[in-house]
């Protein structure tokens, strides 16, 4: 598709250099918070931010982001997260294609109520069923632990849907073929539905990941204590310090801390990231 | 391409199980700890037992490894028991935590740090244990009482027991650029209107941009700082009962209306809410403001981000030469849920913690006021406070302190007062309207408690 | 050829299906039917934790349901609910769409301001709140210092002042999304027919009427999905007010989820707290069933 915004003639070649400056301008823009952060995590505690003058401070240090690493568990939130992120993600994985197997290959009685029935949980979200979903957690004697942040999210209807999606795309002949020559359902499932298919969960794997990772109220909600908590509800308690002031190199530095890996491995994958939302057919 | 997304499964299949695995639900109960029996030369050898402390961190310091520190010096007295600290984030999530672990059914741990005002809501819930049997059982429990400066523990009787006992206390304190003041020719305030003037001389603008603040009265979460103003007019906003509050006193309304002319009379203060509690130390240390309200738990960070003087007070009352404070901060709490053996060895935990030279030691690593007199006659103390003035003034602030805020349903009077006391600063209401309806709000919230 | 076998199969009643769904349905029906009906039933009591007399449920009909609508604070709480949904929504599908229009170009470079508008979704809200937090400090705070560059002379207090409280905690929603909602929107305007265009251009149609007549229509399906998400994520995104404003000054930013929260695990109000999850859940399935028909509707129309 051509240039959706490209005026024509003299006017719009300089028209079009107008608007490119316009887009880089406007992304730098959006890119100054995180790129503030950055910078101010290296300023000397010492140094309180003040009018005029809240960027560099004189001289760079890494002393904040030691400090805020002696603070808090980090390591222990590092892991909690990349547990619970990878479980959750695991677990998904395998409901969502079977089941998103199931509404493309087969008619059955009740196919549509069902899919309406799994449609309910992209409506009322997890976190918004909070409060019973806690005294559910509490009865299965989860609470505290990692699987209780996880376990709700092994169903996933938003997987499902794409995952019956990705499937239907799938050309008949070729599952045809496969039915002809006698293949169980696991073998055309492994065969001929998922091959192609894997742009489409890659895209949902990245989509689950970077959700989960960044959650943060139902795992404050669910869990107590270090030993289960992730990074985010980690993060929250350095902006409740609560009898001293806000010491912005030492949240910046906690906040990059809680950041960084996820945001490093983006920066790596870009391209592939985006390519995998761009193609996977979300329509 | 086939096997790589084979591979790719066992590998989360392998996270999965091994997520499951490692995240098999840990009871909270804490368990006996079986240790090689140690020979105690005094007492018959005690059974080992392990208790659980929650631990806010409410300040920047490294409580965590402070409390570690107490942690082994006591363990070493004490081989029989063992302490596990729980950190679990600020007081409010202390007390979520427990109260969701008891919610949660678990079992609560044996002692925690948690507001001293969180009390009622605590005997209400039936979680704690009334300390006086323990104090009654010790050599001298009377001059033991007798050390604690006698307004942090305000907030620990009820019924006639004794409930908690002070840990980390605070107390609300001026600070004020001393080197400023002494430029400008200029005394401490010691009246409300010294104060407004001293702001109003120290108030530096240019057209409509401020370079300096008279003073940051920070009001995001104003209970705290407002009571100071409300003592200093002569009238607290609770007095000895824990279901009378007295926010449509007069004298109360008096000191609303003052903080809210300190914006728009003196002009030397931000008008309407100010929810500047994070940034108020900064921007005394960096020259944005001359004065601020704070909590003597800034201290130590202020003297280290200030390069002038750093003046501390007590905030002035309403008439020339009266002061007013009101304490706040953390005390230690033993829960009822917990078996007996560990409720008395949390008690020993206590009665370590709340000697003297821990007292002095806590105070001088976190800027928290000891909980003891006799800690500032330690020579620990002394030294510090020689070199650190400032920290005599926090204690001599207690002179002039109120009991700080605290009645049944404490958080939903709380929530009432805050949502019409910053309706006043924000000019919605006047002062007088606000007030009444926080009263009369506050009145039916009690109602179900009289 | 006879019956392709995927017919014979059709015809024979088999539990394989069940068995496959069944794993998603479990989760399903613990986690979003039973809770909705857990709320339901537990509305109709009172309860609450941490007051003695109250600890143990009794059954008080509707009154929790009535007691809401007759408290203001309530109905404070609904406006600023319905305002922030209402508004965050649109506005970040449409800046998404806005930068995908920018962004969709073939030039070096072309990545960073992708990367630029898309990394906010990858971080979490709460840190993306924390440094928010220092962008709003009044005086100077750099969004603050933005608006006075622009000429702006009106309020600073963003986290203190009850009119900018809600509108602040909008802005974060807003920057965090926008990307979000551009990526779809890339993938479909990279999936748009070229020769629609040609046609449009030999036609002599300027780029303005092509975005109206052409990209929008034919974007329809697009928007729907991501407008689904968008509302619903809506309801859901309260990390940023825990930050930032805790709801306040007066409950100025309190919406329905933050204090469902409140009641539940601040109040231990039980019964409050269920109530208040009915009504959420009421909201979210009015939301997504409005947005579903409409679409339709247009779908439809679009092909008449």
């Amino acid at each position: 598709m051509p240039d959706a915004i490209s005026p024509r003639g003299l006017w719009g070649r300089l028209g079009r250099w107008l608007v490119l400056l316009f887009t880089f301008l406007l992304a730098l823009s959006w890119a100054i918070p995180l790129i503030w952060a950055i910078i101010a995590s290296t300023r000397p505690a010492s140094e309180p931010l003040g009018r005029g003058d809240v960027w560099f401070g004189s001289y760079l240090t890494l002393e904040n982001y030691i400090r805020a690493w002696s603070l808090a568990p980090f390591d222990l939130y590092y892991v909690n997260t990349i547990v619970i992120v990878s479980m959750i993600l695991g677990v998904q994985l395998i409901t969502v294609t079977l089941a998103g197997f199931a509404f493309a290959h087969y008619r059955f009685m009740g196919k549509q109520l069902l899919l309406f029935f799994i449609l309910l949980q992209l409506m009322i979200p997890t976190t918004a069923l909070l409060a019973p979903n806690f005294s559910t957690i509490r009865v299965l004697g989860l609470f505290d632990t990692r699987m209780a942040i996880a376990i709700p999210y092994f169903g996933s209807a938003f997987g499902t849907f794409l995952m019956r999606q990705a499937f239907l795309g799938v050309p008949r002949d070729l599952v045809d073929a496969g039915t002809i020559d006698g293949c169980k359902w696991w073998q055309l499932l492994w065969h001929i539905y998922l091959p192609p298919s894997t742009p489409v969960m890659i895209a949902f794997g990245l989509s689950s990941v970077i959700w989960h990772w960044n959650e943060f109220l139902w795992p404050l909600v669910v869990t107590n204590s270090d030993k289960s908590r992730p990074l985010t509800a980690g993060l929250v308690r350095f902006t409740q310090l609560g009898e001293i002031g806000a010491q912005w190199s030492l949240l910046t530095a906690a906040t990059l801390i809680v950041i960084a890996p996820l945001f490093i491995v983006f920066l790596i994958f870009q391209r592939r990231f985006i390519q995998s939302f761009l193609h996977s057919g979300l329509k | 391409m086939k096997r790589s997304i084979l591979w790719l499964l066992l590998i989360i299949v392998a996270l999965v199980v091994a997520g499951c695995a490692v995240s098999a639900p840990a009871e909270a109960p804490p368990s006996e700890a079986v240790e090689a029996p140690a020979e105690e030369a005094e007492a018959p050898a005690a059974e080992p037992v392990t208790i659980q402390v929650y631990y806010p961190v409410a300040v920047d310091a490294p409580i965590a490894e402070i409390l570690k520190g107490y942690i082994d010096a006591f363990q070493a007295d004490n081989p029989n028991i063992t302490v596990e600290p729980v950190f679990s984030g600020g007081y409010g999530d202390v007390k979520t935590a427990i109260q969701t672990a008891i919610d949660g059914g678990g079992d609560p741990p044996a002692l925690a740090v948690m507001l001293a005002t969180d009390l009622y809501d605590l005997i209400n819930a039936d979680n704690i244990v009334p300390m006086d049997d323990y104090i009654g059982g010790m050599e001298d429990g009377q001059a033991y009482m007798d050390d604690f400066f006698p307004v942090f523990l305000d907030n620990s009787r009820y019924d006639d027991k004794l409930w908690s006992l002070p840990f980390q206390r605070s107390a609300v304190v001026m600070y004020y650029n001393a080197d400023l003041f002494k430029e400008n020719g200029l005394e401490p305030p010691d009246s409300w209107q010294a104060l407004a003037d001293a702001g109003q001389a120290l108030t530096e603008k240019e057209g409509d941009t401020v370079n300096r603040w008279g003073i940051e009265w920070p009001s995001g979460w104003p209970y705290w700082l407002f009571q100071p103003l409300a003592i200093g007019a002569g009238q607290n906003i609770i007095g000895d009962s824990d279901v009378e509050v007295y926010f449509d006193d007069p004298k109360v309304i008096e000191a609303v209306q003052y903080y809210i002319d300190l914006s728009k009379e003196y002009g030397v203060m931000a008008e309407g809410v100010q929810a500047v509690w994070g940034q108020a130390p900064s921007d005394l240390a960096s020259g944005q403001t001359a004065m601020i309200v704070h909590s003597t738990g800034s201290l130590t960070g202020l003297l280290d981000q200030a390069d002038f003087e750093v003046g501390v007070m007590a905030v002035p009352g309403k008439e020339a030469g009266s002061y007013a404070t009101v304490p706040g901060g953390g005390n230690l709490y033993i829960f009822k849920g917990a078996p007996q053996e560990q409720q008395d060895a949390a008690w020993k935990f206590v009665e370590f913690l709340t000697q003297p030279e821990i007292a002095a030691d806590f105070s001088i690593n976190t800027g928290y006021i000891a909980s003891r007199q006799s800690a500032y006659d330690t020579d620990a103390m002394q030294e510090y406070t020689a070199q650190v003035p400032q920290a005599l003034a926090t204690r001599d602030a207690l002179q002039n302190a109120g009991a700080e805020f605290s009645v049944q349903n404490l958080g939903e009077v709380r929530n009432i007062f805050h949502d019409y006391l910053q309706k006043a600063y924000n000019g919605e209401m006047t002062p007088e309207e606000a007030m009444a309806a926080a009263q009369e709000e506050a009145e039916a919230a009690l109602a179900d408690f009289k | 050829m006879s019956a392709p076998p995927q017919q014979q199969r059709k015809r024979r009643p088999q539990l394989l299906p069940y068995l496959l769904i069944l794993p998603t349905g479990v989760f399903v029906i613990l986690f979003t039917a039973w809770p909705t009906l857990l709320s339901l039933y537990q509305s109709l009591f009172r309860q609450r934790l941490n007051i003695a007399k109250f600890r143990e449920p009794t059954f008080i009909g509707l009154d929790n349901y009535t007691n809401l609508f007759v408290d203001p604070r309530f109905w404070q709480v609904m406006r600023n609910t319905t305002i922030y949904v209402l508004v965050t929504a649109p506005v970040s599908i449409i800046l998404g769409l806005f930068f995908a229009l920018l962004a969709n170009r073939a030039l070096r470079g072309i990545g960073f301001a992708r990367l630029a508008f898309f990394h906010p979704t990858i971080l979490p809200m709460v840190s993306a709140a924390t440094i928010w937090m220092f962008f709003f400090t009044p005086d100077y705070g750099l969004f603050n210092t933005f608006l006075v560059n622009l000429g702006y002379t009106g309020p600073q207090n963003w986290a203190g002042n009850p009119h900018l409280a809600l509108p602040a905690v909008m802005i974060v929603a807003i920057w965090k999304n926008a990307g979000y909602y551009m990526i779809f929107y890339l993938a479909g305007l990279q999936n748009l027919p070229v020769d629609v265009y040609e046609a449009a251009v030999l036609d002599g149609a300027n780029w303005w009427q092509m975005l109206w007549r052409i990209t929008f229509p034919l974007l329809r399906r697009t928007t729907l999905f991501i407008s689904t998400i968008a509302f619903i994520g809506a309801f859901q995104m309260v990390d940023q007010i825990f930050v930032l404003t805790g709801g306040g000054p007066s409950r100025a930013s309190t919406v329905l989820l933050f204090y469902l929260w409140q009641e539940r695990f601040e109040n231990q109000n039980i019964g409050k707290a269920a109530t208040l999850t009915v009504i959420l859940v009421i909201f979210l399935l009015i939301f997504t069933v409005t947005n579903f028909i409409l679409s339709e509707r247009k779908e439809d129309n679009a092909y008449a």
